[in-house]
């Protein structure tokens, strides 16, 4: 590999680390973003291979993300919704889990995927000023359904009907917390 | 978490910035290479480990920003109630060290 080949790999994996940052509060960013990129630069210049750089460099990215994010309000109040729809799931699941289909593991699946959903988009997007990606996930999650329903809808217990429904729950729970609970507290 | 009292035990995390700061203000990546070391590599930190743990610490008292202008290359320095935590922290592990030395031995 010639070193200009090098160099432009190089600045690619600190172009990626710098958008998996903003996983990251922004607060928190705003403290460390540009001490963490410079150490990104240093462990890139010294380390022995890229493959033991991003293992180094995934590792602490998981383990400091879950640490980051039960610590904040949002994280708690996830858990808090998480705790309650679980609950619920439950008391579904033992009501109506032996019907054909398993509605309360549909309609559980789609609300964490729509949870994820809204998070994952407001750490990359920040919180939004209007509500353009929350369409855009909107327009994107009707498209799943509408596959999904030509293809598994007709059978007992309408999964995709199941899974969208509580994927516009949990996009709407966190939609609530980031957006009008607290949007400073994320 | 009171700022006068040494909130132990610490995190082996804690613990190694504590001491990879003993005597010698350093900037993120110079920790991060001084607690490979000390640990002989068993800690191996990543950036996101050591600011959180930075942010902890300056909440606890324990470590404080040094003057700095490069955004780059910030410095972070013990306190007073970081050293007086350090050396708690290293009686405390002495202890345990001696009191399972002394339960392998009669083993």
């Amino acid at each position: 590999m010639t070193r200009p080949e090098r160099r432009q790999k190089e600045s690619r994996s600190l172009r990626l680390y710098a958008r998996l940052l903003e996983l990251y509060p922004p607060a928190f960013l705003q403290r460390h973003r540009a001490e963490m990129l410079q150490n990104f630069a240093d462990l890139e210049g010294a380390a022995a291979s890229k493959a033991a750089l991003w293992l180094l460099i995934g590792k602490d990215l998981t383990m400091s993300l879950i640490s980051n994010f039960f610590a904040s309000q949002l994280g708690r109040y996830v858990i808090g919704v998480l705790v309650a729809w679980i609950l619920l799931f439950a008391i579904g699941y033992y009501r109506y889990g032996s019907t054909p289909g398993h509605p309360a593991l549909h309609v559980f699946g789609g609300f964490l995927l729509g949870m994820l959903a809204v998070f994952i988009a407001t750490r990359l997007y920040g919180t939004p000023q209007n509500s353009s990606y929350v369409i855009g996930l909107l327009v994107t999650s009707i498209l799943i359904f509408t596959i999904g329903y030509l293809r598994y809808g007709s059978t007992p217990g309408h999964p995709a009907l199941q899974v969208f429904g509580g994927f516009l729950l949990g996009m709407l729970s966190i939609y609530i917390k980031i957006v009008l609970i607290s949007p400073q507290a994320t | 978490m009171s700022k006068s009292e040494p909130p132990l035990p610490l995190t082996p995390a804690v613990f190694h910035i504590l001491l990879a700061l003993f005597g010698k203000e350093r900037h993120g990546y110079d920790i991060m290479q001084q607690v490979k070391a000390d640990s002989g590599d068993a800690v191996k930190m990543g950036p996101g480990t050591l600011y959180g743990s930075l942010d902890r610490m300056i909440g606890a008292g324990l470590v404080a920003k040094g003057n700095t202008q490069d955004p780059r290359r910030i410095y972070y320095r013990l306190t007073a109630l970081g050293r007086t935590t350090l050396r708690a922290e290293t009686d405390r592990l002495s202890r345990v060290a001696l009191v399972a030395r002394r339960q392998l031995g009669s083993a």
